[in-house]
């Protein structure tokens, strides 16, 4: 049985893409009848299976070494492009949480898009989104992963740009794309130089020969910077950070997503690729800055976002930062533990703001307030989403952060970028928190009923999920013992935590506080409401480098190429023009030209025969 | 067997151009078609009999013709040829299928069609110097007359700037030909026979040069390509289709089977000048593209970005960059077709091209969902995303050439980034957005303008899916033409000593960014 299972574990994947493909008489509008409904279910029919399938596969797989699966798939000359896949606890654990989000989310979106006509058309696309990510989590080949990410930026494209008809959504997507796109480029380069040094794409052959890899040091870290930037992109770090808070433009069961697994699949490559990277000491550094750069940015840019989606998405990116420094370190078991606790706390918040952005119709934080009497069951799922995603005791994040600081507890600015970060989103959280449920009622914010049960039900799953994870984490052993426990670490997370909570209750939990807040000085607070101006430093410099090239070179391609081409033309057709005057119809004047051609040919031959003829003379002294 | 492939099309042409039956357009287009499909029909008939595990040319014909002057009628199909003899059944088929059916003076209209199909698939087919010139050369009269006289506004100028170049380029060829058999003391242009010519290198590379100019104009490299999008844009759709799909690859397949096969030392000399022709062709052909609003224009000069593709591959002529050529160019091949049939239904349904007034075409019930989504496949297949065709294509590629070339290469795949930028503009300018008021009924789009696209669309994921049907029937043909280059010069020059020009170093393979790389 399990043997047949592993066998199998490529359907995994397949069934995402099924389903996929079973929406297409739907969205293509050869079925009207029945409504797009149909589509719906057969995706959700399909990821039950996947679901139950990776996790029976986990179930087989429990305390066994890793196997792997190979799948021919391109074999010409030299070349072998085989599909391999890893069939290892990690992958397939993360396959069954890949799996039960998206099965959460999908459920979550028969609410949240139910009016939608084109709702076959987003399930096709989660259904895309589930199986690249679900192939990257159980991938054994570069190849295979570079592959997936690439779909994975396609499927984003198509699910940012879902809603095509809003001019935000237009840009949205583009940017999405594009910035996924410099970095998926960077990586194929990198994808390309490291399978000519090593003769192999598969992660494990990669790891044998980075151990014995004799590279010169600019190779390396050229390399590793390459191979660093497409995770860069999928993870939203900057100096590609652009396109995440962007991408809040789609819809929100897609965001629930890409805010919890889709972000930690460019990371788990980011993983897979580590031994790699560790040639080269000027690689992981520069993975380091990056991550504890957009760590500590991003956590201060969220604060300043009025969008509630946006104000979350910035925290993703900042998580995001500690991962990146925990692949860094060369940490990846740690990396892994903060992956997963942040993929269920986050996808938890989403949801609970997925179901108050249908219920107000609006993003717009300034606009609400007052749900916390009206939403009991999103209220609570916020709560505990909020929870559980900082390092306050007892819920998943508190543990991951704790091991996070205690692999770093010899250097401290490492520890110091964990406690800041902790503590500013900590802040942001009180502060979404207060905006949206506390304090009067707006008019957007009055009439607000509880999300109907196609949305509760799988947000309530979430939060009994969400609190369940500290006894998952103890099931896996996965908590540190009671003796071997960092209890400074402890201790100063708790503080770091509760002082934000605190700094954020004080302002925003406080009715007599004056809001808006105007305790920062407004260039500052525009510099981080608008990201620090990163989208106008790409306008300036990537973008129109590359508007005015394209111009000039089209000018040059007009004027000077073309241009000469037709002055060859012209030229000959003036000639011709010009030289039909010549023919006067007098057989004098022909006469006349033939007898000139004559004599001037005459003189040609003759000086051309005598004049070489006497300087082979003078030369030869002759 | 392989004739048929030739003389039944231009049969259909007699046909249909001489009986008074077909002045009908309805049933000129029936007729045509047929003939189109009997013909792929044939293909495949063909594609079954090759052995694929044979490297040398199979279903060999020949027969005597002007034997004073060396033309012999020899017909011969290999791994490098049978793709694009395939391809090109199947854009004959696809071009006359998605032809207006209203179309003003049907009989001659398909029998140019035919007879151009005809001519191409000879181009490919014959094994003799001067019978390929002679169906290159025809092939030019067709689609002159096609342009002229079924084109845009501008026709005229577009029609008589691609005849001149590419009669030049006819030009050139015949005259390197010519020199090849003139100085190596042959008489006869067999190819088979020319592959053993021992000339002196320096002779080999003037030749050769000759030969990259001439097919230089037709592939197009940068800066012999101004004809192309002025043919293009002027051009009809399903013209459009085959000047894209088929006649650019007669300028590449030229290249590899004349100039890497006559000629492989001279090809390892000016296989870095080649390297450096393809950065220059895909980033310049990108470049003018990002700046265009014709969203012909914009796969045109996309066309010259991607044959670029396919020059860097050859420039490097290991066997697998050999193979990464061919399946490059039917991969451009296919992805083009589609990409020109989706811009024609657009142009016919909203009457322009241009991505500035279009907008909101995705609409589900106004706009055309269905074109546009086939257009969205279309451009992310052209721009490298894996599940089809032109991502393996590419990847190929890029991994034969960079152990030769890697800047080169390197560079090349930063043309792979600006593909997506010019394309997602067109994408999202076009068919993102609201649909404007002038743009409201819109005519109906039937399946008739759909099927072509589908169909090509279906190939292009297939062969993203399943890469071993594009490369095996090139798999032994690339590995002996790839040998070429690869075997010591010592022992193919035993004349040296007769050779009065002094040979250049001859350094195969150039590394020296490679280290600091």
């Amino acid at each position: 049985m399990s043997q047949f299972l592993i066998q199998t574990s490529w359907w995994v994947p397949g069934y995402g893409l099924i389903g996929a493909l079973l929406t297409l008489p739907w969205s293509t509008g050869l079925v009207r009848r029945t409504g797009p409904r149909p589509a719906a279910y057969f995706n959700l029919l399909m990821t039950v299976l996947a679901l139950v399938h990776s996790g029976a596969l986990l179930q087989a797989i429990w305390n066994q070494p890793p196997q792997r699966l190979q799948i021919s798939w391109l074999q010409v000359l030299d070349l072998d492009l085989s599909i391999t896949l890893e069939i290892s606890v990690i992958g397939v654990g993360a396959a069954v949480v890949i799996t039960a989000l998206s099965l959460l989310a999908q459920f979550f979106a028969l609410g949240y898009l139910e009016k939608d006509w084109a709702l076959g058309r987003f399930y096709a696309l989660m259904g895309f989104f589930e199986a690249a990510m679900s192939g990257i989590v159980l991938s054994d080949s570069l190849f295979l992963s570079y592959a997936l990410l690439e779909m994975l930026t396609l499927s984003t494209y198509l699910l940012v740009g879902f809603w095509y008809a809003q001019p935000l959504v237009v840009t949205a997507a583009r940017d999405a794309f594009l910035t996924k796109r410099v970095g998926d480029m960077l990586l194929l380069m990198g994808v390309i130089v490291v399978f000519t040094f090593a003769g192999s794409l598969n992660f494990s052959d990669l790891a044998t020969w980075a151990e014995s890899a004799n590279l010169a040091p600019l190779t390396a870290a050229l390399l590793g910077l390459a191979l660093i930037a497409g995770p860069t992109g999928k993870c939203a770090q900057f100096p590609l950070n652009l396109w995440l808070d962007e991408a809040m433009e789609g819809p929100n069961p897609a965001s629930i997503l890409r805010n919890s697994v889709v972000v930690a699949c460019g990371a788990f490559v980011l993983i897979k690729l580590q031994p790699v990277l560790a040639i080269s000491p000027i690689a992981l550094n520069a993975l380091m800055a990056l991550g504890a750069v957009t760590a500590v940015g991003a956590s201060l840019v969220a604060i300043a976002q009025i969008d509630i989606k946006r104000a979350l998405s910035h925290t993703t990116s900042a998580y995001l930062g500690l991962v990146f420094l925990a692949v860094g370190m060369q940490q990846t078991d740690v990396a892994l533990l903060f992956l997963f606790t942040h993929a269920i706390a986050k996808a938890l918040l989403f949801m609970s703001i997925g179901s108050i952005i249908l219920t107000t119709n609006t993003q717009d934080l300034t606009e609400m307030g007052g749900l916390v009497s009206r939403m009991p069951a999103t209220t609570s799922s916020f709560v505990v989403g909020a929870i559980a995603s900082i390092g306050l005791l007892p819920l998943g994040s508190f543990w991951s952060m704790l091991e996070w600081g205690s692999s770093f507890w010899e250097s401290p600015w490492l520890v110091a970028v964990l406690l800041l970060v902790n503590g500013l989103t900590a802040f942001n959280l009180t502060r979404v928190f207060g905006l949206a449920f506390w304090g009067q009622p707006q008019v957007k914010t009055r009439r607000t009923p509880e999300v109907p049960w196609t949305m509760a039900v799988p947000m309530v799953s979430l939060v009994i999920i969400a609190l369940l994870v500290p006894v998952m984490l103890l099931q896996w052993h996965l908590l540190p013992n009671l003796a071997s426990i960092n209890l400074p670490l402890m201790l100063l997370l708790m503080v770091s935590s509760v002082t934000g909570c605190g700094l954020g209750g004080l302002i925003y939990l406080n009715s007599g506080w004056i809001k808006p807040v105007d305790l920062i000085v407004r260039p500052i607070r525009d510099t981080l409401a608008y990201d620090f101006w990163i989208e106008k430093v790409y306008r300036l410099s990537v973008v129109s480098g590359v508007v005015q090239g394209s111009k000039l070179t089209a000018w040059l391609d007009r004027y000077v190429v073309d241009g000469m081409v037709n002055l060859v033309g012209v030229v000959s057709l003036f000639t011709g023009e010009s030289l039909k005057y010549t023919i006067s119809g007098q057989s004098r004047n022909y006469l006349l030209t033939v007898f000139m051609g004559v004599i001037l040919t005459l003189m040609a031959l003759v000086w051309s025969f005598r004049f070489p003829y006497s300087i082979a003379q003078s030369l030869l002294g002759n | 067997m392989l004739s048929t492939l030739i003389w039944a099309p231009v049969a259909g042409a007699i046909l249909i151009a001489f009986l008074p039956q077909f002045a009908n357009s309805e049933r000129a287009r029936q007729a045509a078609l047929a003939i189109a499909i009997f013909t792929l029909g044939w293909t495949v008939f063909l594609i079954t009999q090759f052995d694929i595990s044979d490297a040398a040319l199979q279903l060999q014909e020949t027969l005597p013709w002007v034997e004073p002057l060396g033309l012999t009628y020899r017909l011969g199909v290999d791994g490098l040829s049978l793709p694009l003899v395939a391809m090109n059944s199947l854009l004959v088929a696809v071009a006359i299928y998605s032809s207006d059916p209203k179309i003003n003076r049907p009989r001659l209209y398909y029998a140019l069609f035919l007879l151009l199909g005809a001519a191409v698939a000879g181009a490919f087919l014959a094994q003799n110097l001067l019978l390929f010139f002679l169906f290159y050369e025809l092939e030019l009269i067709p689609l002159y007359l096609l342009i002229a006289i079924w084109g845009g506004a501008k026709r005229g100028y577009a029609a008589t700037k691609f005849l001149i170049y590419t009669a030049t380029s006819g030009i050139l060829i015949l005259a390197a030909f010519f020199g090849l058999t003139l100085l190596s003391g042959m008489s006869t242009f067999d190819y088979a026979a020319l592959q053993s010519q021992v000339l002196p290198l320096g002779t080999q590379v003037i030749l050769l040069v000759t030969l990259l100019i001439g097919f230089g104009i037709k592939i197009p490299l940068v800066p012999l390509h101004t004809w192309l999008p002025d043919a293009h844009v002027e051009a009809s759709t399903p013209t459009s289709v085959l000047l894209a799909g088929m006649l650019l690859k007669l300028g590449t397949y030229g290249l590899l089977r004349f100039g890497l096969g006559l000629f492989p030392d001279a090809w390892r000399v000016l296989a870095p000048w080649l390297a450096a022709i393809a950065v220059v062709n895909v980033l310049y052909g990108s470049f003018v593209a990002i700046a265009q609003t014709d969203m012909k224009k914009i796969v045109a000069y996309s066309s010259v970005g991607h044959m670029g593709f396919v020059i860097l591959a050859s420039a490097a002529a290991t066997p697998l960059g050999i193979l990464a050529a061919v399946g490059q160019m039917v991969s451009h091949g296919l992805i083009s077709a589609l990409l020109f049939l989706l811009v024609g239904v657009v142009y016919s349904k909203t009457g322009t091209r241009d991505v500035t007034v279009l907008r909101g075409l995705l609409n589900p019930e106004r706009g055309l969902p269905l074109i546009g989504s086939l257009m969205i496949a279309g451009v992310m297949a052209s721009g490298g995303i894996p599940g089809m065709v032109g991502f393996v294509a590419e990847f190929v590629a890029y991994r034969s050439s960079f152990s030769v070339f890697p800047v080169q290469t390197l560079l090349c795949v930063l043309g792979t980034g600006l593909t997506a930028v010019y394309f997602l503009n067109l994408v999202n300018r076009a068919f993102f957005g609201r649909l404007p008021e002038s743009l409201e009924n819109l005519p109906r789009v039937y399946w008739r303008d759909r099927i072509p696209s589908v169909v090509m669309t279906i190939l292009i994921i297939f062969l993203g899916l399943q890469p071993g049907w594009l490369f095996r029937w090139s798999e032994v043909t690339a590995t002996t033409l790839g040998a070429l280059t690869t075997r010591p010069v010592a022992q193919l020059t035993p004349l040296a000593e007769t050779a009065a020009v002094s040979f250049p170093e001859v350094d195969p393979i150039p590394t020296p960014v490679f280290e600091n790389f």
